[in-house]
């Protein structure tokens, strides 16, 4: 099987751990990156890469470059896509698909024209406890299940670098509600309203209560109810309010109840997992997992999950809350 | 030696917090009955942190404050809520994130962004360090500068709070810079900025956690109020640089004199960091710079 040469677009605070990971992976090779920050691109440099643009379109033009992975902010998903598409280059994108539904079905339209391939970046969706979960539900371990919670509450956008403290300088289109596309809700959300798709299917009721605790024009809190066709209740619940940090998924069926715990990480478990990437060993990791499993799906010809269809899913649903937000 | 007030506040509504203010003004003796035709408030905006987290001025004290004078200051004084812009953090939206943008309109003061004022760029020596720090005009012409801080710990430095709180008024924004001699440079905007008055919001205070602790603490004196703090915090004001380095250079004294409320009251509810608590910081700040900077 062939070797994927990549190229990187955006080496924000989420591209720097893309960029890290792909120059792990032995499947692929990391051709190019681009970013409009000289700093970045020095960051790049650093670290080997020798193809470096400051316009991404120059790194679409290059004929090497079998895939990009794109992890611009939201407003600049649809052009970036678009292009990359037009190009010929298979997409992994950063989560969320696009800021609203019309973008996203623009999206959809012009991967479907131009046949590429695209997914979607929600690392949860990789993550060893999750997937667990998922195989539970999958089995029937919690015979039916009846009321799920999915809570992700944390600092959001202003969250100190690396799980520490300390702060970080917030680039402005997380304040700006054109730009951003939503607020913790479309940032946060997304990830769990994703995760409980995935594992319970179609959604057929969405109402929402979103908070404003910071006087933003984005909302920095959410409590979402969805009802799921197949029966359960979900309540997620998201917010960019609070210094701490909290993640958790409680299933409640009618043969077992359970809750799993995906954070604060201690020092300790943080050390742990550090150690673990210094010898190597990258599986638990799963913003490395996701991407080994896009590579190893465009070198085996496989549409890639989660798929763009379902982040234009996530987007109806996220759409719905805050159409039937309650106040 | 310098008068230092502790008042007590249980209820954060308006009122009560006007009442506290009041009495910790009064207690410290602070003349009402002088020419005041503008005054410069510069609380702490330090992040985009909620005000409930104890690690930014609440809002709600600084217009109980303004209320004050208000009504006590002969004439009517303009009132300027200065801040300046930071490494990580933005005046423009820390305003309304805070909500000061709301009391600003409410009280009728002015919000101003030091980064965005003119500024002279002045030259200060401290301990054999030099420093250029950009000083807005608008610190000069103010009659009153009025040091609104939080009592805090702050691994650089020990405690952040008087002293601390003053290093805002440096417009220029990447005060990182300033870094390798943090003590130093604190005392140095501190002998270029006069604090006239410091009003500290304890309301709720972020210790080893965060803490209703219903303090409010007056003094004419930073350095006075920074050795108060400290002791509360459980740490010899002795051995914070800062202090002792301020005192040196006469920018106020190490010898408080407490009226009001019990020292000991507070001392006793402040959430204190030990010994555990403090490697546990040192091995998190060592190991994040030396392993975790691929996530910087």
């Amino acid at each position: 099987m062939k070797q994927i040469n990549l190229g990187l677009i955006g080496i924000g605070g989420q591209g720097r751990i893309h960029l890290r990971n792909c120059l792990r992976l032995k499947e692929a090779k990391l051709i190019g990156v681009a970013d409009i920050s000289e700093t970045a691109l020095k960051f790049a440099k650093k670290l080997g890469i020798r193809n470096v643009y400051k316009n991404y379109e120059d790194l679409l033009s290059n004929q090497q470059i079998d895939a990009v992975i794109i992890s611009l902010p939201n407003f600049l998903h649809l052009e970036s896509v678009t292009k990359a598409a037009e190009a010929g280059k298979d997409i992994f994108l950063e989560k969320p698909l696009a800021r609203n539904v019309a973008e996203g079905q623009k999206i959809l339209s012009s991967v479907k024209r131009n046949g590429v391939k695209l997914m979607l970046g929600y690392n949860l969706r990789f993550t060893a406890i999750i997937r667990e979960l998922y195989e539970k539900i999958v089995d029937g371990f919690f015979g039916e299940v009846e009321i799920v919670q999915a809570t992700n509450v944390s600092h959001g956008p202003f969250t100190p670098k690396g799980g520490m403290k300390r702060l970080r300088s917030v680039p402005s289109w997380w304040f700006n509600k054109e730009l951003a596309g939503g607020g913790a809700l479309l940032d946060l959300g997304s990830h769990l309203i994703n995760l409980l798709i995935w594992c319970f299917g179609e959604i057929v009721n969405v109402k929402s209560y979103l908070g404003y605790k910071f006087n933003l024009e984005l909302e920095d809190s959410a409590v979402c109810m969805l009802k799921f066709k197949s029966g359960p209740v979900a309540t997620v619940n998201v917010g960019w309010f609070s210094k701490d940090f909290i993640q958790n998924i409680q299933v409640c069926g009618t043969a077992k109840s359970l809750c799993i715990h995906l954070s604060p990480p201690s020092i300790l478990s943080l050390v742990w997992a550090d150690i673990k990437r210094k010898l190597g060993k990258f599986e638990h990791d799963s913003y490395y997992t996701e991407l080994k499993y896009f590579v190893e799906c465009l070198r085996k010809d496989i549409v890639p999950l989660p798929s763009g269809k379902e982040g234009l899913t996530d987007l109806q649903v996220i759409s719905m809350a805050y159409e039937n937000c309650i106040i | 030696m310098s008068l230092v007030s502790l008042a007590c506040v249980n209820d954060f509504r308006a009122d009560a917090l006007r009442e506290a203010i009041l009495k910790s003004l009064n207690l410290i003796r602070f003349n009402f009955k002088r020419n005041v035709d503008k005054i410069v408030i510069k609380p702490n905006m330090c992040y985009y942190y909620h005000p409930s987290t104890g690690e930014v001025t609440d809002p709600r004290f600084v217009g109980a404050l303004i209320d004050v004078f208000r009504k006590n200051f002969l004439g009517n004084p303009d009132i300027f809520i200065v801040e300046s812009d930071a490494s990580a953090m933005k005046c423009k939206y820390v305003f309304k994130m805070l909500g000061y943008d709301k009391i600003a309109e409410e009280k009728n003061v002015k919000l101003i962004n030091l980064s965005n004022e003119k500024n002279a760029i002045v030259e200060v020596k401290v301990n054999d360090w030099y420093f250029k720090f950009c000083i807005p005009e608008i610190l000069n012409q103010s009659d009153l500068i009025v040091n609104v801080p939080k009592m805090k710990y702050m691994d650089d430095v020990i405690i952040t709070c008087a002293l601390k709180n003053m290093y805002g008024c440096n417009a220029y924004p990447k005060k990182s810079i300033y870094h390798t001699a943090l003590n130093e440079a604190i005392v140095g905007i501190n002998k270029l900025v006069k604090t006239n008055l410091v009003m500290v919001d304890g309301l709720v205070v972020c210790g080893k956690k965060t803490k209703r602790l219903g303090l409010i603490m007056g003094s004419e004196d930073p350095v006075a109020v920074d050795t108060v703090v400290s002791k509360m915090m459980g740490i010899s004001p002795k051995a914070v640089n800062q202090v002792v380095l301020a005192s040196k250079e006469g920018i106020g004294r190490m010898e408080p004199i407490l009226v009001g409320e019990p020292f000991h009251r507070f001392e006793m509810l402040f959430p204190k960091k030990s010994i555990r608590d403090k490697i546990q910081k040192s091995f998190t700040s060592l190991y994040t710079r030396i392993f975790r900077s691929e996530y910087e």
